[in-house]
């Protein structure tokens, strides 16, 4: 055998090696992708069009994708669309979306009708999620329904109560408040207090802008969301601490009090209120509301956490570091509806309302691949993830989470210039002994459609608080019978954790 | 095979041919509406899957003792009735004046002129927002300049729904325009010059020549823009969103409302089926006069 040929021999053996070992890598290759656990599957999330609330999912997606193989699919269509769309796909069995990433107020409408998984047992076993880091009415009162968990929050929601502090910190005007109304000009605690503050600042250039300010600015607006403005400031009325179900029935007979009189006097308050409020607001939406406030056209706000973000983050604001955070004020009378009286508060009650509630990840009990969407879910919502989601701009979403509170950190890089103060505001609000949850009923839409109408009447002057708040008790009665007044009745205990009859 | 072949060529050909655009019609127009109109009869549930229960007139009796229906309707016809018939005398107006050869840049003027009708009725409804705003709005801003005090255009009750209807009459003038002037063109210029050499007056060549050989075009522009403006929705949603209160809540609006944001579908149903009975009576009625004018 020549040298040539043994050489030949020789690069031969080589290729024959080389193609040997490259054969066994391609084999090796789908094994190890095969390692993902959830290689080749697609998961559809389905909410509401970005940037708000989808944007977390565009955010983290890449990530889960490579670490798990498989796909994440986003459906979105507008807020009018979500209920219709998602109630379609569960009722006629169509499995369109694997997760869906929904208003609270619609759980008891979902889970009442198993059209979710419970996750209890997925909770149990997932360590990264940190179950118990969520707060505790999040964790047990808004993902729960009749004893189980049936979503993960992804968002705190709650109204809370913002003030200019160059306003009501101005010794000049405290001394001047304190002479017309007796006592000391600060956040107020109650309800009239609010009033007279508002009436203090409407209509007089107090920031020295030389623009004319007001007031007040709150959405007033049909068709938006008004209607948790106006719960908001009926809580404390009618919310006695310790006696659940005040604010919407009656949790032994599901008879609507939403005329009771404390109702009544909250309406009207607010009718009163309206005198000191930016021109206009009787129209104004939510979206206005924080513009308003945010370019310093009013000296107080009920809004969710959106203003306490524009103010120090937008590059329109005129107010950065001038905003100030509390819990909504409360009363010195609340009405019981037990004893069908008022009682006396000296002290005052205060009942923070989680309006709205936040939005809540969940899967659809008829999904193919429940264990991967599950496992989404828990990286959405894990602590880490969720801190980024909460202190990027235009995620939408809040606070829900111990952690978020504790490092500040995150929100001094969002822009914040008080954070402390703002969390503080949500973290007494949500940790509120009298804190009250949303309705949480099958139907709350239609329930809450009746009353929006008549608000916007009463707040127009086309009514009396107590015609409107009369014929909203009479559609409430209408709705109730309609669905089935037992069935709701079981429904509104369970949501309020009572004992189901 | 022969049988499946006369089918294609004999005298079910044309039958044939047609069935599938039958087919896709029933069940993408004809189903639907006879579906909705059950519904007006019915009541749903989700319970358990979709239950549909028969309750006769139940809904139809909760629509005639509903409050926001009769202010519904009240609105509809006021809109209807001053932004169409504005619309029109607009509409003339400028077809007439943009008639005149005399006018220099005339082609100009009618592209300018039809500008808002290419606009989309949500972006129309934004810019009205903006417009009339209180604080900031440039039409508050022109009154405060003049010495007037500022108006609540959008914010009261009394003047929200003739804001909306100024939106719609700047909006949709432009097509009364297009249709009255292509009406006006067809006119044969003889009759003006045979009117003319009668010693006939500018007036008298409209009251007797113009306005009646217009009709025709008069009737098709109003019937289009009457049903048009009857569903209106896009302009009154991001202007005042049927506010304050319920002073400029429409008749679509007010089904969106019940039938979509409440998910209450059956009352939806009930509430679009009214205004589809409202509009075939009108439209009735103008197609009748239509004729009418057209035997004439």
């Amino acid at each position: 055998m020549c040298k040539k040929e043994k050489y030949f021999r020789f690069r031969l053996c080589l290729l024959l090696l080389a193609a040997i070992l490259f054969g066994l890598n391609s084999l090796m290759i789908p094994q190890a992708s095969g390692q993902k656990r959830f290689d080749g599957i697609e998961i559809t999330v389905f909410t509401q069009p970005p940037p708000f609330i989808a944007k977390p999912v565009q955010m983290f997606r890449a990530d889960w994708e490579k670490k798990t193989g498989a796909k994440v699919k986003l459906i979105t269509a507008p807020w009018a669309e979500l209920y219709p769309k998602m109630i379609s796909s569960f009722t006629m069995g169509a499995k369109k979306y694997d997760i869906i990433i929904f208003p609270a107020a619609w759980l008891a409408d979902f889970a009442g009708n198993n059209f979710l998984v419970p996750l209890d047992d997925f909770i149990a076993k997932d360590k990264e999620l940190a179950w118990n880091d969520i707060l505790p009415v999040y964790r047990e009162r808004i993902c729960s329904y009749a004893g189980e968990i049936w979503a993960v929050p992804m968002d705190g929601d709650n109204h809370i109560f913002y003030y200019r502090k160059d306003a009501l910190d101005n010794l000049e005007y405290q001394k001047k408040f304190k002479d017309k109304y007796g006592y000391a000009l600060a956040p107020p605690k109650t309800w009239k207090q609010h009033r007279e503050i508002a009436e203090f600042f409407n209509g007089w250039d107090w920031d020295g802008d030389g623009r004319l300010e007001y007031g007040v600015v709150e959405a007033m607006r049909k068709d938006d969301q008004a209607y948790w403005t106006f719960f908001s400031r009926a809580a404390a009325y009618v919310s006695i601490p310790g006696q659940p179900g005040g604010l919407f029935f009656d949790p032994n007979t599901m008879e609507p009090l939403i005329n009771s009189p404390g109702h009544v006097k909250a309406l009207e308050d607010w009718i009163k209120v309206k005198q000191f409020g930016v021109p206009g607001v009787v129209n104004m939406d939510s979206g206005e509301i924080r513009n308003v406030f945010t370019i310093g056209d009013a000296s107080m706000a009920i809004d969710w956490g959106d203003i306490g973000v524009m103010a120090d983050t937008s590059p329109e604001s005129t107010i950065k570091g001038q905003c100030g955070y509390t819990i909504m004020p409360g009363t010195t009378r609340v009405w019981d509806y037990k004893k069908q009286t008022w009682a006396e508060f000296p002290n005052g009650n205060q009942a923070p309302y989680l309006a709205f509630g936040g939005w809540l990840a969940a899967i659809d009990a008829k999904s193919d691949h429940i264990e991967a969407a599950y496992d989404f879910i828990s990286f959405l919502g894990k602590p880490e993830n969720s801190y980024i989601s909460v202190t990027t701009p235009e995620t939408g979403f809040n606070p829900c989470r111990k952690m978020h509170f504790d490092r500040l950190a995150g929100w001094f890089g969002y822009g914040f210039v008080n954070p402390k103060d703002y969390l503080g505001a949500i973290e007494a609000t949500i940790a509120h002994d009298n804190v009250q949850p949303d309705l949480r009923i099958p139907g709350t839409a239609r329930y809450f459609e009746a009353l929006d109408p008549q608000l916007a009447m009463a707040l127009a002057g086309n009514k009396t608080a107590k015609e409107a708040l009369d014929a909203v008790a009479k559609e409430w009665k209408r709705i109730t019978e309609d669905i089935g007044k037992d069935a709701q009745l079981k429904a509104y205990r369970a949501s309020l954790g009572l004992l189901i009859k | 095979m022969k049988s499946i072949i006369s089918l294609f060529t004999g005298k079910w050909a044309g039958r044939s041919f047609l069935s599938p655009t039958v087919c896709i019609l029933l069940a993408l127009t004809i189903f639907p509406f006879f579906f909705s109109l059950w519904l007006t009869f019915s009541k749903v549930s989700f319970i358990g899957g979709v239950n549909i229960q028969f309750v006769g007139l139940r809904n139809w009796a909760r629509l005639f003792e509903d409050e926001r229906f009769y202010n519904a309707i009240s609105n509809t016809l006021i809109i209807v009735f001053v932004a169409v018939s504005m619309e029109y005398l607009l509409g003339l107006g400028l077809a007439i004046l943009l008639s005149n050869s005399k006018i220099k840049g005339r082609g100009f003027f009618r592209i300018l002129y039809l500008t808002p009708m290419m606009l989309a009725p949500i972006a129309v409804g934004y810019m009205g927002r903006m417009m009339f705003n209180f604080n900031r709005g440039p039409v508050n801003h022109l009154l405060r300049q003049v010495g007037f005090p500022p108006v609540e255009w959008l914010t009261n009750t009394q003047t929200a729904i003739y804001s909306i209807i100024m939106m719609d009459i700047w909006q949709w003038t432009p097509l009364m325009f297009l249709i009255l002037f292509a009406g006006l063109e067809t006119i044969p210029s003889g009759f003006f010059e045979a009117a003319r050499v009668d010693g006939a007056s500018r007036w008298q060549l409209f009251r007797y020549i113009i306005f009646p050989l217009l009709i025709p075009a008069s009737l098709a522009a109003i019937l289009i823009r009457v049903l048009e403006t009857f569903k209106v929705i896009d302009i009154i949603y991001i202007m005042t969103g049927g506010g304050p209160g319920i002073s400029t809540e429409t008749m679509t609006l007010f089904g969106y409302s019940l039938g979509l944001n409440a998910f209450d579908l059956v009352y939806g149903s009930t509430i679009a089926f009214s205004l589809f009975v409202i509009v075939l009576v009108v439209s009735i009625v103008l197609l009748l006069l239509t004729r009418r004018f057209q035997e004439q």
